[in-house]
């Protein structure tokens, strides 16, 4: 008993101890001066490496891509502090010969590494060089595949000549979250091998220099260089916090109560409910929309994905039935809670896209028909969007804007309706058969599909998938959810899947150029049935009408408005088709607290670039952060 | 036993109200699969006294498919493992010698496999044909090992004893002896570990459902928690969606708990009379 | 004890040859994992940037030289053994070039220091509560003491520690809820350091000593419920010996030997980390580098972790067999 009281005793005496001597959150650090921001790569296994162009040997997101590495251009996701496209390290755009076999770079004088030296076109020379030269690098591979040699024909223009005409060559050097970096020749050409130098700690062009890191890898402290003027972003002024640091703050839960003690300014995701409850309690806390939906588009689609090599998908009809039972409300509710922007055709609602693509199809999207063996029918619903914030405003009141333009921007525009008779129509029309309460294909077996989910790493999705099974499960389709977890990377590119939530679809977000991403679908890069997939056409579909459009675009000049209109064809050509079928933008649910700093981006009045902290485009916020009086 | 041991009597109480819970799954209005079927988030009150997730799912439901799944599980796991443990450390124990480090041999190289990797490769490798029951079924075999060593070591010191001899003296075989002589021993210790064993098979099946490693379609207490995870519910204030299932389980296992403790007094005669005398 | 050096040497034998037997299985089911390391690292790097799709089967080739996956499954065996000899476990593939051994070496002292600590702690309080319970029956206050302890045991350990961190992280702030020392402060063995890592442990040691003295509880308290009704210390009761002596010296003396076996059994547990803690409290360990490793494909450092696992559980059973004959008179070796 006596030992017990003891030790009762020795507890208490421990934790008061510990409260009397409580620490801050940083030690030795001014908090006012530091900007806390979270690392969704979570702990790093291997922090003392800072070699980027080794792959995945330590962090990415540290800090190192957004404050310390640099190159020649930038495409921000969103309007841009100076508009979209930015030179960095090169003085002017691209510059290429008629045939697009060569592209001349003119690079920015005044710049200086971080340990006073010069930087020069040696160094780009060098970097592209060792690509060349050494197999296991980062960018090894679309080095090797693309430039057959590099001249420097004085210290500030490089000429890179390539391989094949290839008029989007330039978008290797071009940051949308991160870009191939440029490396520090007079470091790195006294290292033995490129590959296994760990580059600590790293000599950088950027604005921030390591300060200090754990050894185990939960934070990564960087501070603003002396000679800030000297770097690329030294042309809009002083970046505000003079250190940075990227922690892993842990669960989502955690993340909102470490906002919540003002120990966390920028989260970079949580779930939905974690957003509400931040809105609710903190009057300092807010995301990238003022109100509902709160979270930023970012510019990529999730989508149901179908294998459309395996027999039972290969039939438009049947894509098209399944895309008429889904009920995007229902989607919305059950995996963003209604914080979701829907988009019906194949590009984000994000950027500058809706500009360019979304405003301009809406006529051609209502006047859109499909035959379902019966009858004509005309299957784009253009309230969708609103429909969403009129079922949201009961409980969220004045949260949720009332503007048309404002919701569109929000929520989206219009959606496919929900309609089964016209999906049982369809399937009929495609052989298939209903007995008593289910669907059985043509030859007769049970329609089955298995909805692959990613699981824990990306709840959101994963409850999407839930519901979309649900409602196929409803109709009278055997439907069911496999979660991949670790094995979603295997499984997606190996095909192994039925239909999955995942995205092939990306894009810069600022620029309406779609080859980011619609390049890798021509059918020169689908793999046979069992074959490993490259990105990003993970469902595997082959289309003449689609190669013609891509071989149209890769002849035509970046900036050149004829893309756009290729562009349209191609939406228009997967609103027939279907391969996919589009459901909303990635909502991320980025959470600014203005305790400490202020000046972060927003999308009514500074939407200067995207508040995600993990993009490299992030270097752009630190221009804008102010500390708090 | 049910007038004079209180213990006995809460425990079965107790029990009584867990298995009536997890009966009355089998009168659910909706599949227990199936998700915004009610509004979500409600608090308890008197159209949903246990409230609703924020799946738009009724908690109480939810949670009798749930602690019918998980009580079958945990029962499935301890009795397959109780008879492999038993039958394994009680012959090693007292046969000794050749057998006794064979068997250890084997014992210690499944204490010694580490249970999480293998685990979450046979999710894994199984993916879709994953079942509650294949499940249950490598866990026991994972799960036998502790404690036939502890078993082991209570037989090693009772074939030191007198009776032992005697018993064997007067001509009884070895599953003679094991069965009526050493078994009455080992049972207590058989009894708390059973409780071990579930509590153990239900903590580890709660982990991999929380880490994601398991079949989120089916509801247990584990995949409960495992969704009020992804909806951030303890920090969003949806306190019901894991108090219940919580105290569900603190439930069980106390009235396991007081149920073995009591069985484990009437069964050892000696504890039986000392109760009686005081 | 006349046999007893030849059982020592057969013992030693049967731990080298568990041991053995323990890391090829280990060897052989993390090798038919079906998540593919060059896949898992292909695709974190082309996740957000722009690729062309003959790049990407350039760089699949080049990985798969890097990595040494280009043998079949016996020609990794050797080499595996090879490198083991001198206990080096190969580089990481999800963190290619860094050698496992130096990622194990960096987490590792957080998890034995932390979970050593609450294992011990664990055991003693709980065999001391469980002791008592069992001893002193009619106790009310033993009783309470009781159904409170077994009431934390069974809810579930991810709620345990959950509450605790919204309770002394967030509702009444005295207590760091994130890391294994505080942000910025340099590792090393002076003053502030060392109280940095106490506070920062404190919230985790005490959700896992929460949870798991009911184990301790219940094992001693049946153990000595048990003996309680034994002639000897009837006898010593009847001859007015005092009661807290026979509890001491010789009840419990009697029972610790099946709890010293779980004790050495849990100590070698140690090294299976404690992943939940490690996620909840985001302190450093060996449990989330094994299950980062998992998720990533990363055979050479899943086998690395759960070699080590290995090795010192098994040396935990053979300490316990060595020792348990000297504890126990009764026990014959031969």
């Amino acid at each position: 008993m006596r030992v017990l009281r003891r030790l009762v005793l020795v507890w208490l005496a421990a934790l008061w101890a510990g409260g009397a001597m409580a620490q801050g959150t940083i030690s030795d650090l001014p908090r006012k001066e530091t900007l806390i921001a979270e690392n969704p790569e979570g702990t790093i296994k291997n922090p003392g490496w800072f070699n980027i162009w080794a792959i995945n040997a330590g962090g990415q997101s540290t800090g190192l891509q957004q404050l310390a590495m640099d190159t020649f251009w930038y495409i921000d996701p969103e309007h841009g502090v100076d508009g979209v496209w930015d030179n960095s390290l090169a003085a002017e755009k691209p510059i290429y010969n008629a045939d697009f076999t060569e592209m001349t770079v003119k690079l920015r004088q005044g710049i200086y590494w971080s340990d006073g030296v010069p930087f020069s076109a040696d160094d780009v020379v060098y970097t592209v060089q060792t690509h060349l030269k050494n197999n296991g690098l980062r960018w090894s591979a679309p080095i090797q595949v693309n430039v057959a040699a590099i001249d420097s024909p004085n210290p500030y223009t490089v000429v890179f000549k390539l391989k094949k005409p290839n008029s989007r060559f330039h978008a290797l050097f071009t940051v949308r979250w991160n870009a191939m970096w440029i490396m520090p020749k007079h470091v790195f050409e006294k290292a033995a091998d490129p590959g296994k130098f760990d580059f600590n700690p790293p000599v950088v062009l950027g604005a921030y220099t390591l300060h200090s890191f754990d050894p185990n890898g939960k934070w990564f402290i960087w501070h603003r260089r002396a000679d800030w003027q000297r770097t690329t972003i030294g042309r809009f002024g002083q970046p505000g916090p003079t250190y940075v640091a990227y922690i892993d703050p842990g669960p989502p839960d955690k993340r909102v109560i470490a906002q919540m003690n003002h120990d966390l300014d920028i989260i970079h995701d949580t779930s939905p409910e974690g957003m509400f409850t931040l809105a609710k309690q903190s009057k300092t806390s807010h995301g990238w929309f003022s109100g509902f939906p709160y979270a930023h588009p970012d510019p990529t689609l999730p989508a149901v994905i179908f294998n459309d090599q395996l027999e039972v998908f290969k039939n438009r009809d049947v894509r098209w039935a399944l895309a008429l039972l889904i009920d995007i409300k229902a989607v919305s509710m059950a995996s963003y809670r209604g914080a979701a922007t829907i988009s019906a055709i194949g590009v984000p609602p994000t950027g500058t896209t809706p500009t360019y693509y979304h405003e301009p199809l809406e006529a051609w999207l209502r006047d859109f028909e499909i035959d379902t063996g019966t009858r004509k029918f005309k299957p784009y619903d253009p309230g969708t969007g609103a429909a969403i914030a009129a079922m949201l405003r009961p409980s969220m009141g004045d949260q949720i804007p009332t503007d048309p333009a404002k919701i569109a921007a929000a929520f989206g525009r219009g959606w496919w309706k929900h309609d089964t008779q016209a999906a049982t129509e369809l399937l009929q029309k495609a052989g298939f058969s209903k007995r008593g309460d289910a669907w059985y294909t043509p030859d007769g077996k049970p329609f089955v599909i298995h909805v692959t989910v990613e699981g824990d790493g990306r709840p959101v999705m994963t409850r999407a998938g839930s519901m979309i099974a649900q409602e196929w499960r409803q109709f009278g389709i055997d439907a069911s959810t496999t979660v991949a977890q670790g094995t979603m990377a295997d499984r997606r590119a190996a095909g192994d899947f039925e239909a999955m939530i995942a995205w092939s679809v990306e894009t810069w977000g600022g620029h309406p150029d779609l080859s980011y991403f619609l390049d890798s679908w021509h059918s020169q890069f689908v793999a046979a049935p069992g074959q490993p997939q490259p990105p990003r056409n993970w469902q595997r579909w082959s289309n003449p009408d689609l190669d013609k459009i891509i071989e149209e675009t890769r002849s035509v000049a970046f900036d050149d408005p004829k893309g756009i209109e290729l562009g349209r064809d191609y939406l228009k050509l997967v609103a027939r088709e279907m391969p996919t079928i589009p459901l909303m933008s990635y909502n991320v649910f980025t959470v600014m607290d203005e305790t400490y700093w202020t000046g972060y981006p927003n999308a009514e009045t500074a939407p200067y670039t995207d508040p995600v902290p993990n993009w490299g485009n992030t270097r752009y916020m630190m221009t804008k952060l102010k500390p708090q009086p | 036993m049910l007038r004079r041991n209180r213990e006995f009597v809460i425990g079965v109480t107790l029990l009584t109200i867990v298995l009536a819970i997890a009966a009355s799954s089998i009168f659910a209005p909706y599949p227990s699969n199936d998700t915004f079927v009610v509004p979500p988030d409600v608090p308890p009150s008197w159209a949903y006294p246990l409230g609703t997730t924020s799946r738009g799912q009724d908690v109480y439901w939810q949670l009798s498919a749930a602690i019918r799944n998980t009580l079958l599980f945990g029962f499935t796991v301890a009795l397959i493992s109780r008879c492999l443990s038993l039958a394994i450390g009680l012959t090693a124990g007292y046969l000794g010698g050749f057998i006794d480090r064979v068997l250890m041999s084997i014992n210690d190289t499944f204490i010694v496999i580490p249970l999480f990797p293998i685990l979450v490769l046979f999710y894994f490798v199984m993916r879709d044909h994953m079942s509650w029951f294949l499940l249950a079924l490598v866990m026991a075999c994972l799960g036998w090992s502790y404690d036939a060593r502890l078993i082991r070591s209570v037989a090693l010191s009772l074939r030191a004893r007198e009776f032992t001899d005697t018993a064997r003296f007067s001509g009884m075989t070895t599953t003679q002896i094991l069965l009526r002589e050493h078994l009455p021993y080992v049972l207590p210790i058989v009894f708390s570990t059973t409780m071990n064993n579930i509590n153990w098979s239900i903590g580890l099946e709660v982990t991999l459902s929380v880490l994601g490693f398991t079949n989120i379609d089916t509801p247990t207490i584990g995949v409960m928690i495992y969704w009020a995870n992804q909806h951030t519910a303890m920090v969003a204030g949806i306190w019901w969606w894991i108090a219940f299932p919580v105290g569900l389980v603190a439930i069980t296992f106390i009235g396991l708990f007081l149920l073995a403790v009591s069985m484990n007094e009437y069964i050892d005669p000696r504890s039986r009379l000392s109760r009686l005398r005081t | 004890m006349p046999g007893y050096l030849a059982y020592f040497v057969r013992r030693l034998g049967q731990f080298a040859l568990v041991v053995f037997i323990g890391v090829n299985i280990a060897f052989f089911v993390t090798h038919a994992t079906p998540i593919d390391p060059v896949e898992q690292t292909i695709s974190a790097a082309t996740s957000f940037g722009s690729t062309s799709p003959e790049a990407i089967a350039q760089m699949r080739q080049s990985l798969r030289e890097l990595y040494g996956l280009q043998g079949g499954l016996l020609e990794q065996y050797a080499v595996f053994w090879k490198r083991v000899a001198v206990f080096d476990f190969g580089p990481s593939l999800s963190a290619f070039p860094t050698p496992v051994s130096v990622l194990i070496g960096r987490a590792l002292p957080w998890t034995i220091g932390l979970l050593f600590v609450s294992t011990v702690l664990a055991w003693v309080l709980g065999n001391l509560l469980g002791g008592l319970a069992g001893y002193y029956r009619n106790s009310r206050l033993l009783r309470l003491a009781g159904v409170l302890v077994m009431g934390f045991h069974p809810i579930p350990y991810y709620i345990v520690a959950f509450v605790l961190l919204i309770l002394f992280g967030y509702v009444w702030p005295v207590l760091p809820i994130s890391g294994g020392s505080q942000m910025n402060l340099a590792q090393g063995f002076d003053f502030r350091f060392i109280v940095s890592v106490l506070q920062h442990a404190i919230l985790p040691a005490l959700s896992l000593v929460l949870v798991g003295i009911g184990g301790w509880f219940m094992g001693m308290r049946a153990l000595v419920s048990n003996i309680v009704t034994e002639d000897y210390v009837t006898y010593a009761e009847l001859g007015g010996v005092n009661r807290p002596r026979i509890l001491l010296s010789y009840v419990m003396r009697n029972a610790l030997a099946p709890q010293i076996t779980g004790l050495a059994m849990s100590l070698g547990g140690i090294f299976n980390g404690a992943i939940i803690t490690e996620q909840v409290f985001g302190y450093p360990g060996i449990g989330s580098l094994l299950v980062d490793a998992v998720h990533a494909g990363d055979y050479s450092l899943v086998l690395g972790v759960t070699s080590v696992s290995i090795v010192a559980v098994s040396a935990a059973v053979l300490l316990v067999d060595l020792l348990y004959p000297l504890l126990d008179p009764r026990v014959k070796v031969h």
